[in-house]
């Protein structure tokens, strides 16, 4: 083996489904050195592969499935695994994370990286093991329900220890927010990367490895490590720790409800008056009966419920998360905590975003409550606010495409097409993506975030918590005294185009290492030093240990995502909100009478990350600083730099 | 069935305890110990394993018991396993011919062949800074003295493997 580096596999596989054959080949050093792994070498590959003539669906999409150099290796929380592809939901970059123990164990197996490519002619699952692959058939897995399909891949491999990562229902029959689960409970969700895997005809992977990860310089390694772990004692984040030790992510129903931010009735407004219904206390105290722990994490916010006595009655399964108590809660305005935990678990099992799948019901709601659609168009289910049991019939629906299922399985944007009229109003998305749980109306910068994130309304590429919880000391350690007031100032535009692209870049360092936001978003524990303490003993790129070099890897894998999308035709006017979160003052709650002040976000974001303010092209000035003269050569013909 | 009845060991000093309601089956034990023996990460040669059945919510961290009367001892024919200074048994490697014979004595799971060196492979508690201890978030685990409490503590731990086993605990509180 020639490829030099420690802290990875050392191979990555390339799929040909189309003829049925996998290739094993050695890591391409750059990919490691300029773009480190995860999202940023996904980016590299497909930029290379992909463009404006791939069919999300097709053949010719490419699906990539990677790990970093600290997944598994120690470092916590770093139990992570990610995905990416041109996206169906939205046409442009999609990208999707989860945690769980699969992306270690695919290292473990051999590998750091596997490129699906083509379409298989037959449903097949691929097995890695200790440096080999195959691809196995499925048919007999094909329409099944994920956890039935977990169990199935580990009987016949005779191996209860074997990771999955597999598709449901939803993502074989072309739902566009179809997703890919890990781990019984785990979830790839966003932007359909489900429904690329289904439409590949590949209905699982599954890893076994014993091969180990090699580690540069172990004691100095672990030294750096101790280091980074000691952070976490900070008093600082006592209390998020804790809270999210103690309720998982259901605290944030709670906190973030207190300052008007949670999406109530389609992101009519931010308030929700039965919020303590589907908050903390009430799922802490009734339901929860464990807590769990991703790969090497020492955080632990996965927790696990049980419901008895109820028409929802559930064995033990991974609590909802606090974007699935807003989705089908108080987005929907249901309060009724155990029918949410049930839509959250089918999503699971059929294998479907939560987040996009609740927005897209909500939004129905909406339609109904204006009259745009009727039970003419809903196959007679009365969509009134909080109707539960029309939401479980819908999630159904939704994943077989049955009926009004099947305009809802298309996501908001194409949705409000085809119903048309005024549905476009109600259609909450960026760039097709369905908005996660957040209102740029209580909270600025997270409409930038909205607007710049490559995959659209999602907090998930550079949500600022600084302002939201009061860190002082930490925005004045990153952007100085002098503008540590307006940033913290949570309706103050100011600064906030710097906070967003200083965050977007760290996140991509965060995705493509690979690791969890937990930490490095809340709390804001890790920063831009940690991957310059660990990265090169770990991996033995010395380079790495310039914060120079480390800032600029991160920032070349910002501009490569957001070149991507340049040439899928993604300008200034695609980076912006939707009516209702830009136009529509907050009606009620704490934060009422709110709205982002976008244009002077995103002009100042802009200048941050080397941009035209009237396009957003990059300037070729900056691309190459950054190196990466291929993207100027083929944006440039197409009229795409400044 | 019963287990060995307990007989203080003269050469026993310390066990390795674990709290199962701590345990979040993070596995970050796992790591820390394949580190410390084989200067990697991979948990497969760790000492320690952690059983995972997650639809069931199940989560079992296995560890080398280190028994007052060790089977493992008993079976190895070339007198592999002997007590180091801190009292503790470990597999000389050197003279492990990798028979398994101990992983079949074992009634445990507690000792295992490496799938990379295929010599057996058990706790030795880091020759008395366990590895997994320190890198253990949550506090669950932990090194006590071979003593009465520190039994009863043990015994706990194994519970949900005596009732797959039938076997009966030895220590009562």
């Amino acid at each position: 083996m020639t490829f030099p580096y420690k802290g990875y596999a050392g191979y990555y596989l390339d799929v040909d489904l189309t003829n049925g054959k996998v290739h094993k080949k050695e890591m391409e050093k750059d990919w490691a050195r300029l773009y480190l792994g995860g999202s940023g070498v996904a980016a590299k590959i497909l930029w290379d592969r992909t463009g404006p003539e791939t069919d999300p669906l097709g053949p010719d999409n490419v699906l990539v499935a990677g790990t970093g150099p600290l997944t598994g290796s120690m470092f916590s929380p770093s139990g992570r695994f990610m995905f990416a592809a041109k996206g169906p939901l939205t046409g442009v970059w999609a990208e999707s994370h989860v945690g769980g123990f699969m992306g270690p164990e695919i290292k473990y197996a051999g590998f750091d990286f596997i490129i699906l490519n083509g379409r298989s002619k037959k449903p097949v699952y691929l097995f890695v093991k200790d440096g080999d692959a195959e691809l196995r058939d499925a048919s007999h897995l094909w329409g099944k329900e994920t956890d039935v399909t977990t169990r199935m891949i580990r009987e016949e491999l005779r191996d209860p220890t074997v990771e999955t990562a597999v598709i449901g229902p939803a993502g074989e029959n072309g739902v566009l927010y179809g997703a890919i689960i890990v781990d019984f409970y785990r979830a790839a969700g966003r932007a359909g990367l489900g429904t690329v895997m289904g439409s590949k005809n590949v209905k699982a992977i599954a890893a076994s490895g014993s091969l180990g990860i090699e580690v540069h310089d172990m004691e100095k390694y672990l030294e750096a490590n101790d280091v980074e772990m000691e952070r976490l004692n900070d008093p600082l984040w006592t209390e998020s720790l804790a809270s999210l030790r103690k309720y998982g992510t259901t605290d944030l129903v709670a906190i973030i409800n207190e300052i008007g931010r949670l999406p109530t009735k389609n992101h009519w407004t931010g308030f929700y008056d039965d919020a303590d219904d589907i908050g903390p206390e009430t799922i802490r105290e009734g339901y929860r009966i464990g807590q769990e722990a991703c790969h090497g994490c020492a955080i632990g916010c996965k927790y696990i419920i049980r419901v008895t006595d109820s028409k929802y009655n559930t064995g033990p399964i991974g609590g909802p998360e606090y974007e699935t108590l807003m989705a089908f809660g108080s987005n929907c305005l249901n309060s009724d905590v155990e029918s949410v935990f049930y839509l959250g678990k089918r999503c699971d099992l059929l294998g479907m975003d939560t987040i996009s799948c609740g927005k897209t019901i909500g939004f129905a709601m909406d339609l109904w409550e204006q009259g745009i659609i009727t039970a003419q168009d809903t196959d007679g289910l009365d969509l009134g606010w909080g109707n539960a049991e029309s939401q479980v019939a819908l999630v159904e629906k939704i994943a077989k495409r049955e009926g009004f299922g099947a305009i809802l399985a298309e996501g908001v944007r194409k949705a409000a097409e085809r119903i048309g009229g005024e549905a476009w109003k109600y259609a909450v998305h960026v760039k097709g993506l369905e908005a996660s749980g957040q209102d740029p109306r209580a909270h600025q910068s997270i409409g930038l975030t909205y607007a710049t994130n490559v995959r659209g309304a999602d907090h998930l590429r550079s949500l600022s918590s600084l302002e939201e919880l009061g860190y002082p000391s930490i925005v004045t350690d990153r952007f100085g005294k002098e503008k540590t007031d307006a940033i913290l100032d949570i309706m103050s535009p100011e600064h906030k185009g710097e906070l967003v692209w200083d965050m977007e870049d760290l996140y991509a360092l965060v995705d493509s290492s690979v690791i969890c936001k937990y930490g490095t978003m809340w709390p804001p524990v890790y920063y831009f030093d940690t991957f310059v303490n660990v990265i090169p003993h770990l991996t033995g790129m010395n380079e790495w240990g310039d914060p120079k070099f480390v800032r600029r890897a991160a920032e070349r894998i910002s501009h490569l995502r957001r070149a991507y999308n340049h040439r899928l035709g993604v300008t200034r006017k695609e980076e912006t909100l939707p009516k209702r979160l830009l136009k529509d003052p907050m009606p009620t709650g704490p934060s009422k009478g709110g709205l982002p002040d976008l244009d002077i976000m995103l002009d100042d974001y802009y200048e941050f990350r080397g941009c035209d303010k009237e396009t957003g092209y990059p300037y070729e000035s900056k691309l190459k600083e950054l190196g990466l003269e291929y993207v100027i050569e083929d944006l440039k013909a197409r009229g795409m730099t400044r | 069935m019963k287990a060995e009845p307990l007989a203080e060991s003269r050469l026993l000093k310390s066990i390795l305890v674990i709290d199962l309601n701590k345990c979040t089956g993070c596995r970050n034990c796992e790591l820390a110990c394949s580190a410390r023996h084989t200067n990697s990460f991979n948990p497969r040669r760790s000492r320690i394993q952690v059983l995972k059945k997650e639809d069931l919510n199940m989560v079992l961290p296995m560890v080398c018991l280190h028994c007052e009367v060790p089977l493992c001892e008993q079976a190895c024919p070339n007198g592999a396993l002997v007590y180091n200074e801190k009292g503790t048994l470990y597999v000389n490697s050197e003279v492990c011919i990798g028979c398994g014979n101990c992983v079949t004595a074992c009634t445990y799971g507690g000792i295992e062949i490496d799938p990379v060196t295929r010599k057996a492979i058990k706790c030795d508690l880091c020759w008395g800074d366990p590895a997994c201890v320190k890198a253990c978030d949550y506090g669950a685990i932990s090194m006590v003295e071979a003593k009465r409490e520190g039994l009863v503590a043990r015994e706990k731990g194994t519970e949900p493997v005596h009732q797959i086993l039938n076997v009966e605990g030895e220590v009562q509180e």
